[in-house]
Protein backbone atom coordinates (compact mmCIF):
# COMPACT_ATOMS: atom_id res chain seq x y z
CA UNK A 1 0.00 0.00 0.00
CA UNK A 2 1.15 3.29 -0.90
CA UNK A 3 0.41 7.18 -0.55
CA UNK A 4 -1.77 7.00 -3.67
CA UNK A 5 -3.68 3.97 -2.02
CA UNK A 6 -4.25 6.08 1.16
CA UNK A 7 -5.75 9.08 -1.23
CA UNK A 8 -8.19 7.40 -3.03
CA UNK A 9 -9.34 5.86 -0.17
CA UNK A 10 -9.96 8.92 1.95
CA UNK A 11 -11.33 10.65 -1.28
CA UNK A 12 -13.91 7.69 -1.23
CA UNK A 13 -14.85 7.43 2.33
CA UNK A 14 -15.21 11.27 2.21
CA UNK A 15 -17.28 11.37 -0.66
CA UNK A 16 -19.62 9.07 0.42
CA UNK A 17 -19.85 10.22 3.67
CA UNK A 18 -20.89 13.51 2.34
CA UNK A 19 -23.36 12.37 -0.28
CA UNK A 20 -24.71 9.88 2.95
CA UNK A 21 -25.04 13.16 5.64
CA UNK A 22 -26.95 15.44 2.91
CA UNK A 23 -29.56 12.33 1.84
CA UNK A 24 -29.63 13.21 -1.45
CA UNK A 25 -29.16 9.94 -2.81
CA UNK A 26 -30.13 6.58 -1.05
CA UNK A 27 -27.41 5.61 1.91
CA UNK A 28 -27.64 2.07 1.66
CA UNK A 29 -26.66 2.93 -2.46
CA UNK A 30 -23.85 5.23 -2.22
CA UNK A 31 -22.51 2.52 0.81
CA UNK A 32 -22.29 -0.36 -1.35
CA UNK A 33 -21.11 1.89 -4.18
CA UNK A 34 -18.29 3.63 -2.07
CA UNK A 35 -17.27 -0.23 -0.89
CA UNK A 36 -17.10 -1.22 -4.75
CA UNK A 37 -15.29 1.31 -5.35
CA UNK A 38 -12.67 0.51 -2.84
CA UNK A 39 -12.49 -2.65 -5.06
CA UNK A 40 -10.56 -0.88 -7.42
CA UNK A 41 -6.97 -0.40 -7.39
CA UNK A 42 -7.10 -2.75 -5.15
CA UNK A 43 -7.49 -0.94 -2.25
CA UNK A 44 -8.69 -3.86 -0.09
CA UNK A 45 -9.53 -7.83 -1.39
CA UNK A 46 -12.23 -10.11 -0.85
CA UNK A 47 -10.46 -11.65 1.91
CA UNK A 48 -9.86 -8.68 3.49
CA UNK A 49 -13.73 -7.91 3.17
CA UNK A 50 -15.20 -11.25 3.81
CA UNK A 51 -12.36 -13.07 6.62
CA UNK A 52 -10.45 -10.45 8.44
CA UNK A 53 -11.03 -9.09 11.81
CA UNK A 54 -9.27 -6.21 11.38
CA UNK A 55 -10.08 -4.86 8.33
CA UNK A 56 -13.57 -6.74 7.25
CA UNK A 57 -17.17 -7.10 7.19
CA UNK A 58 -18.27 -6.61 11.29
CA UNK A 59 -20.46 -9.87 11.16
CA UNK A 60 -21.13 -9.75 14.97
CA UNK A 61 -22.37 -6.50 14.36
CA UNK A 62 -24.67 -7.28 11.57
CA UNK A 63 -26.15 -10.45 13.05
CA UNK A 64 -26.95 -8.80 16.08
CA UNK A 65 -28.89 -6.38 14.51
CA UNK A 66 -30.40 -8.90 12.23
CA UNK A 67 -31.30 -10.63 15.27
CA UNK A 68 -32.76 -7.82 17.50
CA UNK A 69 -34.81 -7.09 14.37
CA UNK A 70 -36.41 -10.18 14.03
CA UNK A 71 -37.12 -10.44 18.08
CA UNK A 72 -38.54 -7.43 17.56
CA UNK A 73 -40.88 -7.91 14.70
CA UNK A 74 -42.36 -10.96 17.00
CA UNK A 75 -42.09 -9.27 20.05
CA UNK A 76 -44.38 -6.17 18.56
CA UNK A 77 -47.34 -8.52 17.46
CA UNK A 78 -48.50 -8.58 20.98
CA UNK A 79 -49.15 -5.40 21.21
CA UNK A 80 -47.42 -5.32 24.98
CA UNK A 81 -45.72 -2.01 23.90
CA UNK A 82 -49.13 -0.42 23.35
CA UNK A 83 -50.34 -1.88 26.93
CA UNK A 84 -47.13 -0.38 28.47
CA UNK A 85 -47.35 3.00 26.94
CA UNK A 86 -51.49 3.31 27.76
CA UNK A 87 -50.59 1.94 31.24
CA UNK A 88 -48.71 4.06 32.06
CA UNK A 89 -49.89 7.47 30.48
CA UNK A 90 -53.10 6.55 33.07
CA UNK A 91 -51.21 6.24 35.93
CA UNK A 92 -49.82 9.58 34.96
CA UNK A 93 -53.64 10.69 35.89
CA UNK A 94 -54.09 12.81 32.62
CA UNK A 95 -51.21 15.08 34.05
CA UNK A 96 -49.76 16.11 30.67
CA UNK A 97 -46.10 16.42 32.54
CA UNK A 98 -46.47 13.39 34.78
CA UNK A 99 -47.45 11.69 31.03
CA UNK A 100 -44.20 13.00 29.20
CA UNK A 101 -42.03 11.65 31.99
CA UNK A 102 -43.66 8.02 32.17
CA UNK A 103 -43.39 8.30 28.36
CA UNK A 104 -39.91 9.45 28.29
CA UNK A 105 -38.97 6.82 30.93
CA UNK A 106 -40.76 3.78 28.80
CA UNK A 107 -39.04 4.87 25.53
CA UNK A 108 -35.50 5.79 27.12
CA UNK A 109 -36.14 1.79 29.15
CA UNK A 110 -37.03 0.46 25.70
CA UNK A 111 -33.90 1.69 23.50
CA UNK A 112 -31.65 0.32 25.86
CA UNK A 113 -32.78 -2.75 25.06
CA UNK A 114 -34.13 -2.57 21.38
CA UNK A 115 -33.37 -0.25 18.03
CA UNK A 116 -33.99 3.40 18.78
CA UNK A 117 -35.98 4.01 15.54
CA UNK A 118 -38.10 0.55 16.40
CA UNK A 119 -38.70 2.37 19.81
CA UNK A 120 -40.15 5.71 18.50
CA UNK A 121 -42.59 4.27 15.79
CA UNK A 122 -44.09 1.98 18.86
CA UNK A 123 -44.53 4.78 21.21
CA UNK A 124 -45.14 7.51 18.95
CA UNK A 125 -48.98 6.39 17.50
CA UNK A 126 -49.53 5.56 21.68
CA UNK A 127 -48.38 9.26 22.18
CA UNK A 128 -50.39 10.58 19.46
CA UNK A 129 -53.75 9.31 20.69
CA UNK A 130 -53.23 10.26 24.16
CA UNK A 131 -52.35 13.55 23.17
CA UNK A 132 -55.34 14.02 20.88
CA UNK A 133 -58.02 12.69 23.94
CA UNK A 134 -56.29 15.23 26.17
CA UNK A 135 -56.34 17.72 23.42
CA UNK A 136 -52.63 19.15 23.79
CA UNK A 137 -49.81 19.09 21.10
CA UNK A 138 -48.44 16.26 20.38
CA UNK A 139 -45.29 17.58 19.60
CA UNK A 140 -43.39 17.91 22.86
CA UNK A 141 -43.64 14.82 23.51
CA UNK A 142 -42.55 12.97 20.36
CA UNK A 143 -39.45 15.90 20.56
CA UNK A 144 -38.82 14.50 24.20
CA UNK A 145 -39.40 10.91 23.09
CA UNK A 146 -36.57 11.25 20.69
CA UNK A 147 -34.10 12.78 22.85
CA UNK A 148 -34.92 9.87 25.24
CA UNK A 149 -34.50 7.39 22.45
CA UNK A 150 -31.08 8.41 22.01
CA UNK A 151 -30.48 8.86 25.60
CA UNK A 152 -31.29 4.80 26.36
CA UNK A 153 -29.60 4.23 23.54
CA UNK A 154 -26.11 4.63 24.84
CA UNK A 155 -27.20 2.46 28.35
CA UNK A 156 -26.34 -1.12 26.66
CA UNK A 157 -24.64 -2.75 23.52
CA UNK A 158 -27.97 -3.53 21.80
CA UNK A 159 -29.59 0.01 22.70
CA UNK A 160 -28.20 1.68 19.71
CA UNK A 161 -26.61 0.53 15.86
CA UNK A 162 -23.88 3.37 17.43
CA UNK A 163 -23.50 1.31 20.60
CA UNK A 164 -22.99 -2.15 18.86
CA UNK A 165 -20.50 -1.05 16.72
CA UNK A 166 -18.40 0.36 19.34
CA UNK A 167 -18.60 -2.06 22.20
CA UNK A 168 -18.19 -4.73 20.06
CA UNK A 169 -15.11 -3.45 18.55
CA UNK A 170 -14.02 -2.60 21.70
CA UNK A 171 -14.77 -6.13 22.72
CA UNK A 172 -16.61 -4.81 25.83
CA UNK A 173 -19.09 -7.32 27.24
CA UNK A 174 -23.30 -5.78 28.01
CA UNK A 175 -21.83 -6.15 31.85
CA UNK A 176 -19.30 -3.90 31.53
CA UNK A 177 -20.90 -1.70 28.33
CA UNK A 178 -23.82 -1.26 30.72
CA UNK A 179 -21.40 -0.86 33.93
CA UNK A 180 -19.36 1.97 32.16
CA UNK A 181 -22.06 3.80 30.14
CA UNK A 182 -25.36 3.08 32.69
CA UNK A 183 -24.35 5.97 35.30
CA UNK A 184 -24.03 8.58 32.55
CA UNK A 185 -27.21 7.66 30.83
CA UNK A 186 -29.29 7.79 33.93
CA UNK A 187 -27.73 11.64 35.20
CA UNK A 188 -28.01 12.57 31.78
CA UNK A 189 -31.72 11.07 31.57
CA UNK A 190 -33.01 12.67 35.06
CA UNK A 191 -31.77 16.17 34.19
CA UNK A 192 -33.94 15.62 31.02
CA UNK A 193 -37.08 14.91 32.88
CA UNK A 194 -36.19 18.23 35.40
CA UNK A 195 -35.64 19.99 32.19
CA UNK A 196 -38.98 19.25 30.63
CA UNK A 197 -41.05 22.01 31.86
CA UNK A 198 -38.17 24.60 30.79
CA UNK A 199 -37.98 23.21 27.45
CA UNK A 200 -41.45 22.89 26.49
CA UNK A 201 -42.97 25.84 28.58
CA UNK A 202 -47.00 25.65 27.92
CA UNK A 203 -47.16 22.28 26.77
CA UNK A 204 -48.50 20.85 29.73
CA UNK A 205 -52.47 22.42 30.17
CA UNK A 206 -54.67 20.45 29.98
CA UNK A 207 -58.94 20.64 30.55
CA UNK A 208 -59.91 18.33 33.02
CA UNK A 209 -62.96 17.33 31.29
CA UNK A 210 -60.17 15.27 28.91
CA UNK A 211 -58.08 13.64 31.31
CA UNK A 212 -61.28 11.19 31.36
CA UNK A 213 -60.81 10.47 27.89
CA UNK A 214 -57.60 8.87 28.56
CA UNK A 215 -58.61 6.80 31.61
CA UNK A 216 -61.02 5.65 29.73
CA UNK A 217 -58.45 3.99 27.00
CA UNK A 218 -58.51 -0.10 27.91
CA UNK A 219 -55.09 -1.05 27.87
CA UNK A 220 -55.69 -4.60 28.04
CA UNK A 221 -57.46 -4.52 24.66
CA UNK A 222 -54.22 -4.23 23.47
CA UNK A 223 -53.03 -7.26 24.22
CA UNK A 224 -53.77 -9.14 21.14
CA UNK A 225 -52.19 -12.83 21.88
CA UNK A 226 -51.46 -13.48 25.84
CA UNK A 227 -49.92 -16.95 24.52
CA UNK A 228 -47.53 -14.91 22.09
CA UNK A 229 -46.89 -12.67 25.08
CA UNK A 230 -45.79 -14.83 27.59
CA UNK A 231 -43.58 -16.86 25.01
CA UNK A 232 -41.82 -13.77 24.17
CA UNK A 233 -41.35 -13.11 27.60
CA UNK A 234 -39.91 -16.00 28.39
CA UNK A 235 -37.48 -15.85 25.47
CA UNK A 236 -36.37 -12.20 26.34
CA UNK A 237 -35.42 -13.16 29.91
CA UNK A 238 -33.03 -16.21 27.98
CA UNK A 239 -31.71 -13.49 25.64
CA UNK A 240 -30.49 -10.99 27.85
CA UNK A 241 -29.68 -13.49 30.39
CA UNK A 242 -27.33 -14.49 27.58
CA UNK A 243 -25.90 -11.57 27.04
CA UNK A 244 -25.02 -10.93 30.44
CA UNK A 245 -23.13 -14.21 30.64
CA UNK A 246 -22.29 -14.22 27.15
CA UNK A 247 -18.19 -14.51 27.77
CA UNK A 248 -18.88 -17.43 30.28
CA UNK A 249 -21.06 -19.12 27.83
CA UNK A 250 -18.45 -18.33 24.77
CA UNK A 251 -21.22 -17.24 22.81
CA UNK A 252 -21.10 -13.89 21.45
CA UNK A 253 -24.23 -11.33 21.31
CA UNK A 254 -24.66 -11.66 18.10
CA UNK A 255 -25.16 -15.53 18.16
CA UNK A 256 -27.66 -14.77 21.64
CA UNK A 257 -29.75 -12.93 19.68
CA UNK A 258 -29.59 -15.53 16.15
CA UNK A 259 -30.90 -18.09 18.65
CA UNK A 260 -33.41 -16.13 20.81
CA UNK A 261 -34.88 -15.14 17.45
CA UNK A 262 -34.45 -18.30 16.05
CA UNK A 263 -36.24 -20.19 18.93
CA UNK A 264 -38.88 -17.14 18.44
CA UNK A 265 -39.82 -17.72 15.00
CA UNK A 266 -39.74 -21.75 15.75
CA UNK A 267 -42.57 -21.06 18.84
CA UNK A 268 -44.31 -18.01 17.42
CA UNK A 269 -45.68 -20.10 14.19
CA UNK A 270 -45.79 -16.40 12.90
CA UNK A 271 -45.53 -16.01 8.93
CA UNK A 272 -42.91 -14.37 7.43
CA UNK A 273 -44.52 -11.06 7.03
CA UNK A 274 -44.71 -10.66 10.47
CA UNK A 275 -41.23 -11.95 12.06
CA UNK A 276 -38.89 -10.34 9.40
CA UNK A 277 -41.46 -7.11 9.44
CA UNK A 278 -38.56 -5.02 11.15
CA UNK A 279 -36.04 -6.54 9.58
CA UNK A 280 -34.75 -3.41 7.69
CA UNK A 281 -32.52 -5.25 4.94
CA UNK A 282 -31.06 -2.01 3.66
CA UNK A 283 -29.47 -0.85 7.10
CA UNK A 284 -27.90 -4.20 7.47
CA UNK A 285 -26.43 -3.50 3.48
CA UNK A 286 -26.04 -0.04 4.57
CA UNK A 287 -23.47 -1.53 7.58
CA UNK A 288 -21.84 -3.94 5.29
CA UNK A 289 -21.12 -1.30 2.70
CA UNK A 290 -19.93 1.23 5.64
CA UNK A 291 -17.78 -1.55 7.36
CA UNK A 292 -15.96 -2.20 4.20
CA UNK A 293 -15.08 1.40 3.33
CA UNK A 294 -13.79 1.76 6.61
CA UNK A 295 -11.76 -1.63 6.27
CA UNK A 296 -10.21 0.09 3.51
CA UNK A 297 -8.91 2.82 5.68
CA UNK A 298 -7.52 0.63 8.26
CA UNK A 299 -5.95 -1.40 5.22
CA UNK A 300 -4.56 1.91 3.72
CA UNK A 301 -3.15 3.14 7.30
CA UNK A 302 -5.53 6.24 7.05
CA UNK A 303 -6.86 5.15 10.44
CA UNK A 304 -3.62 4.56 12.03
CA UNK A 305 -1.95 8.01 10.99
CA UNK A 306 -5.48 10.02 11.87
CA UNK A 307 -5.24 8.51 15.62
CA UNK A 308 -1.15 9.41 15.61
CA UNK A 309 -2.25 12.82 14.28
CA UNK A 310 -5.07 13.24 17.19
CA UNK A 311 -2.36 12.11 20.03
CA UNK A 312 0.12 13.93 18.37
CA UNK A 313 -2.21 16.91 18.55
CA UNK A 314 -2.78 16.48 22.93
CA UNK A 315 0.70 15.60 23.37
CA UNK A 316 0.12 12.42 23.89
CA UNK A 317 -2.59 13.44 27.18
CA UNK A 318 -4.86 11.08 27.75
CA UNK A 319 -7.36 13.52 29.24
CA UNK A 320 -6.84 15.95 26.37
CA UNK A 321 -7.57 12.98 24.02
CA UNK A 322 -10.88 12.26 25.58
CA UNK A 323 -11.89 15.55 25.70
CA UNK A 324 -10.72 16.09 21.83
CA UNK A 325 -12.86 13.15 20.91
CA UNK A 326 -16.14 13.80 22.94
CA UNK A 327 -16.07 17.19 21.40
CA UNK A 328 -15.79 16.12 18.41
CA UNK A 329 -17.96 13.14 18.09
CA UNK A 330 -20.63 15.49 20.30
CA UNK A 331 -20.57 18.21 17.11
CA UNK A 332 -20.07 15.78 14.18
CA UNK A 333 -23.03 13.56 15.58
CA UNK A 334 -24.90 16.54 15.82
CA UNK A 335 -24.89 17.69 12.28
CA UNK A 336 -24.81 14.61 10.24
CA UNK A 337 -26.96 11.52 11.07
CA UNK A 338 -24.61 9.75 13.64
CA UNK A 339 -24.56 5.66 12.32
CA UNK A 340 -22.18 6.50 9.29
CA UNK A 341 -19.86 7.74 12.39
CA UNK A 342 -19.69 5.27 14.86
CA UNK A 343 -18.00 3.10 12.43
CA UNK A 344 -14.85 4.86 13.14
CA UNK A 345 -15.10 3.76 16.77
CA UNK A 346 -15.37 7.26 18.25
CA UNK A 347 -16.91 7.55 21.63
CA UNK A 348 -19.72 6.30 22.49
CA UNK A 349 -21.62 9.12 24.80
CA UNK A 350 -20.53 11.67 21.95
CA UNK A 351 -21.52 9.78 19.06
CA UNK A 352 -25.26 8.65 20.57
CA UNK A 353 -25.97 11.42 22.84
CA UNK A 354 -24.71 13.96 20.33
CA UNK A 355 -27.44 12.99 17.89
CA UNK A 356 -29.66 15.03 20.17
CA UNK A 357 -28.36 18.20 18.69
CA UNK A 358 -30.08 18.89 15.52
CA UNK A 359 -33.26 17.28 14.13
CA UNK A 360 -31.02 15.11 11.93
CA UNK A 361 -28.75 13.89 13.98
CA UNK A 362 -30.09 10.74 14.97
CA UNK A 363 -32.12 8.65 13.26
CA UNK A 364 -34.84 8.94 15.77
CA UNK A 365 -35.17 12.29 15.18
CA UNK A 366 -35.83 11.93 11.85
CA UNK A 367 -38.40 9.84 12.36
CA UNK A 368 -40.11 11.67 14.70
CA UNK A 369 -40.01 15.13 13.29
CA UNK A 370 -42.01 12.71 9.88
CA UNK A 371 -44.73 11.58 12.56
CA UNK A 372 -44.96 15.46 13.39
CA UNK A 373 -45.48 16.13 9.95
CA UNK A 374 -47.90 13.43 9.06
CA UNK A 375 -49.89 14.21 12.33
CA UNK A 376 -50.72 17.67 11.33
CA UNK A 377 -47.91 19.21 13.49
CA UNK A 378 -44.70 19.87 11.68
CA UNK A 379 -42.00 20.66 13.63
CA UNK A 380 -39.09 22.87 12.10
CA UNK A 381 -35.60 21.80 11.89
CA UNK A 382 -35.31 25.24 14.55
CA UNK A 383 -38.08 23.87 16.94
CA UNK A 384 -36.03 21.14 17.34
CA UNK A 385 -32.34 22.24 17.34
CA UNK A 386 -32.95 24.74 19.92
CA UNK A 387 -34.30 22.34 22.88
CA UNK A 388 -31.28 20.08 20.88
CA UNK A 389 -28.72 22.43 21.42
CA UNK A 390 -29.59 22.89 25.49
CA UNK A 391 -30.17 19.18 25.91
CA UNK A 392 -27.00 17.78 24.36
CA UNK A 393 -24.65 20.88 26.20
CA UNK A 394 -26.02 19.45 29.25
CA UNK A 395 -25.54 15.98 28.11
CA UNK A 396 -22.06 17.17 27.19
CA UNK A 397 -20.84 18.41 30.71
CA UNK A 398 -22.30 15.71 32.47
CA UNK A 399 -20.27 13.33 30.15
CA UNK A 400 -16.98 15.41 30.81
CA UNK A 401 -17.82 15.58 34.22
CA UNK A 402 -18.49 11.72 34.25
CA UNK A 403 -15.70 10.50 32.49
CA UNK A 404 -13.39 12.42 34.27
CA UNK A 405 -14.51 11.75 37.69
CA UNK A 406 -14.46 8.05 36.55
CA UNK A 407 -11.44 7.19 34.81
CA UNK A 408 -9.11 10.16 35.50
CA UNK A 409 -9.95 10.70 39.36
CA UNK A 410 -10.79 7.72 40.63
CA UNK A 411 -8.61 4.95 38.87
CA UNK B 1 -69.13 -3.09 -26.71
CA UNK B 2 -67.10 0.31 -26.06
CA UNK B 3 -66.67 2.17 -23.13
CA UNK B 4 -69.20 4.90 -24.66
CA UNK B 5 -71.97 2.88 -24.91
CA UNK B 6 -70.98 1.48 -21.55
CA UNK B 7 -70.58 4.27 -19.23
CA UNK B 8 -73.60 5.93 -17.14
CA UNK B 9 -74.40 9.29 -15.55
CA UNK B 10 -72.88 9.49 -11.88
CA UNK B 11 -72.22 12.22 -9.65
CA UNK B 12 -69.03 14.33 -9.70
CA UNK B 13 -67.57 16.86 -6.99
CA UNK B 14 -65.25 19.54 -7.58
CA UNK B 15 -61.84 19.43 -5.61
CA UNK B 16 -62.46 22.28 -3.11
CA UNK B 17 -66.25 21.23 -2.18
CA UNK B 18 -66.75 20.22 1.33
CA UNK B 19 -66.12 16.68 2.27
CA UNK B 20 -69.01 15.79 4.78
CA UNK B 21 -71.24 16.78 1.85
CA UNK B 22 -69.48 14.66 -0.75
CA UNK B 23 -69.51 11.52 1.94
CA UNK B 24 -73.44 11.69 2.68
CA UNK B 25 -73.82 11.49 -1.35
CA UNK B 26 -71.87 8.47 -1.04
CA UNK B 27 -73.75 7.27 1.79
CA UNK B 28 -76.97 8.31 0.42
CA UNK B 29 -76.67 6.88 -2.96
CA UNK B 30 -74.76 3.62 -1.60
CA UNK B 31 -71.81 4.54 -4.37
CA UNK B 32 -68.84 3.09 -4.11
CA UNK B 33 -66.40 5.78 -5.09
CA UNK B 34 -66.67 9.83 -6.43
CA UNK B 35 -65.24 11.42 -9.84
CA UNK B 36 -63.29 14.42 -8.74
CA UNK B 37 -63.07 17.47 -11.05
CA UNK B 38 -61.41 20.97 -11.16
CA UNK B 39 -63.44 24.49 -11.06
CA UNK B 40 -61.10 25.06 -14.03
CA UNK B 41 -61.59 21.67 -16.64
CA UNK B 42 -63.97 19.20 -17.09
CA UNK B 43 -61.30 16.70 -17.09
CA UNK B 44 -61.28 14.11 -14.64
CA UNK B 45 -58.56 15.36 -11.79
CA UNK B 46 -59.04 12.34 -9.37
CA UNK B 47 -61.36 9.37 -8.42
CA UNK B 48 -62.31 9.50 -4.67
CA UNK B 49 -62.88 5.72 -3.93
CA UNK B 50 -65.27 5.09 -0.43
CA UNK B 51 -61.92 3.37 1.00
CA UNK B 52 -60.08 6.09 1.08
CA UNK B 53 -62.83 8.19 2.38
CA UNK B 54 -63.09 5.53 5.26
CA UNK B 55 -59.69 5.38 5.56
CA UNK B 56 -59.51 8.90 5.93
CA UNK B 57 -61.69 9.33 9.22
CA UNK B 58 -59.15 6.32 10.78
CA UNK B 59 -56.68 8.43 12.75
CA UNK B 60 -53.02 8.22 11.42
CA UNK B 61 -51.97 6.81 14.36
CA UNK B 62 -54.38 4.00 14.45
CA UNK B 63 -53.45 2.72 10.63
CA UNK B 64 -49.28 3.11 11.84
CA UNK B 65 -50.71 0.57 15.04
CA UNK B 66 -53.65 -1.16 14.33
CA UNK B 67 -53.50 -2.78 17.24
CA UNK B 68 -54.52 0.90 18.82
CA UNK B 69 -58.23 0.78 17.50
CA UNK B 70 -59.41 -1.71 20.30
CA UNK B 71 -57.96 0.14 23.05
CA UNK B 72 -60.05 3.07 21.90
CA UNK B 73 -63.84 3.30 23.76
CA UNK B 74 -67.06 3.40 21.79
CA UNK B 75 -67.90 6.70 22.35
CA UNK B 76 -64.76 7.81 21.07
CA UNK B 77 -64.70 5.65 18.15
CA UNK B 78 -68.66 7.15 17.35
CA UNK B 79 -66.98 10.53 17.10
CA UNK B 80 -64.56 9.41 14.00
CA UNK B 81 -66.17 11.26 11.11
CA UNK B 82 -66.45 14.50 12.63
CA UNK B 83 -62.76 14.79 11.54
CA UNK B 84 -64.68 15.24 8.59
CA UNK B 85 -65.92 18.94 9.61
CA UNK B 86 -64.60 21.57 7.65
CA UNK B 87 -62.94 19.40 5.25
CA UNK B 88 -62.14 19.50 1.54
CA UNK B 89 -61.96 16.75 -1.18
CA UNK B 90 -58.83 17.73 -1.79
CA UNK B 91 -58.32 16.79 1.76
CA UNK B 92 -59.48 13.55 1.29
CA UNK B 93 -57.20 12.57 -1.58
CA UNK B 94 -53.90 11.11 -0.85
CA UNK B 95 -51.08 13.00 -0.70
CA UNK B 96 -49.38 11.94 -3.53
CA UNK B 97 -50.52 12.34 -6.96
CA UNK B 98 -52.46 9.21 -7.97
CA UNK B 99 -52.90 7.97 -11.61
CA UNK B 100 -56.40 8.77 -12.69
CA UNK B 101 -58.05 5.73 -14.15
CA UNK B 102 -59.39 6.76 -16.94
CA UNK B 103 -60.39 5.02 -20.16
CA UNK B 104 -61.13 6.69 -23.86
CA UNK B 105 -64.73 6.87 -25.49
CA UNK B 106 -63.25 3.94 -27.66
CA UNK B 107 -62.04 1.61 -25.65
CA UNK B 108 -63.00 -1.89 -25.22
CA UNK B 109 -64.79 -3.62 -22.05
CA UNK B 110 -60.86 -5.30 -21.37
CA UNK B 111 -59.09 -2.31 -21.94
CA UNK B 112 -61.41 -0.51 -19.38
CA UNK B 113 -61.29 -3.89 -17.34
CA UNK B 114 -57.67 -3.41 -17.14
CA UNK B 115 -57.28 -0.13 -15.91
CA UNK B 116 -59.96 -0.97 -13.08
CA UNK B 117 -57.72 -4.12 -12.29
CA UNK B 118 -54.25 -2.24 -12.76
CA UNK B 119 -55.33 1.05 -10.16
CA UNK B 120 -57.72 -0.80 -7.97
CA UNK B 121 -60.52 1.12 -8.89
CA UNK B 122 -63.94 0.72 -8.18
CA UNK B 123 -64.67 3.13 -11.41
CA UNK B 124 -63.40 4.24 -14.70
CA UNK B 125 -64.14 7.33 -15.72
CA UNK B 126 -64.65 7.59 -19.81
CA UNK B 127 -63.63 10.59 -21.60
CA UNK B 128 -64.50 11.86 -24.67
CA UNK B 129 -62.73 15.03 -26.81
CA UNK B 130 -61.08 15.84 -23.29
CA UNK B 131 -64.39 15.89 -21.89
CA UNK B 132 -66.05 13.64 -19.26
CA UNK B 133 -68.48 11.81 -20.68
CA UNK B 134 -69.27 8.76 -18.02
CA UNK B 135 -68.44 6.69 -15.54
CA UNK B 136 -68.26 2.98 -15.61
CA UNK B 137 -68.53 1.09 -12.33
CA UNK B 138 -67.23 -2.18 -11.57
CA UNK B 139 -70.66 -3.74 -11.53
CA UNK B 140 -71.33 -2.53 -14.56
CA UNK B 141 -68.42 -3.67 -16.19
CA UNK B 142 -69.44 -7.35 -14.97
CA UNK B 143 -73.00 -7.10 -15.95
CA UNK B 144 -72.12 -6.34 -19.63
CA UNK B 145 -68.57 -8.73 -19.73
CA UNK B 146 -71.49 -11.29 -18.91
CA UNK B 147 -74.23 -10.39 -21.46
CA UNK B 148 -71.18 -10.53 -24.00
Amino acid sequence: MNIFHAIYASTVFVVAYALITTERLNKTMVALAGATAMFFLPVIDSHEVFYSEETGIDWDVIFLLLGMMIIVSVVRQTGVFEYIAIWAAKRAKGSPLRIMILLILVTAVGSAFLDNVTTVLLIAPVTLLVCERLAVSAVPFLIGEAFAANIGGAATLVGDPTSIIIGTGAHLSFISFLANMGPAVLMVLAVLLMLLPRLFPGAFTVDPERVADVMALDESEAISDRKLLIQCGIVLLVVFAGFVVHKQIHMEPSLVAMAGAGILILISGLDREFYLSSVEWETLLFFAGLFIMVGALVRTGVINNLAHAASHATGGNEWLTTVLILGVSFLFSGFVNNVPYAATRALILGTVLGGNLTAVGASANVVVVGIAQRSGSPVSFWDFTKRGAVVTAISFVISLGYLWLRYFVLT
Amino acid sequence: MRAEDLDEKFPVVKIDSDALDAVRLLAEHRLNGLVVVTDTSETPFAVLPASQVVRFIVPGYVQDDPGLASVMTESMADHAAEKLAGRTIRDMLPKQRQHIPVADADDTIIEVAEVMARLRSPLVAVVKDGKLHGVITASRLLAAALKE
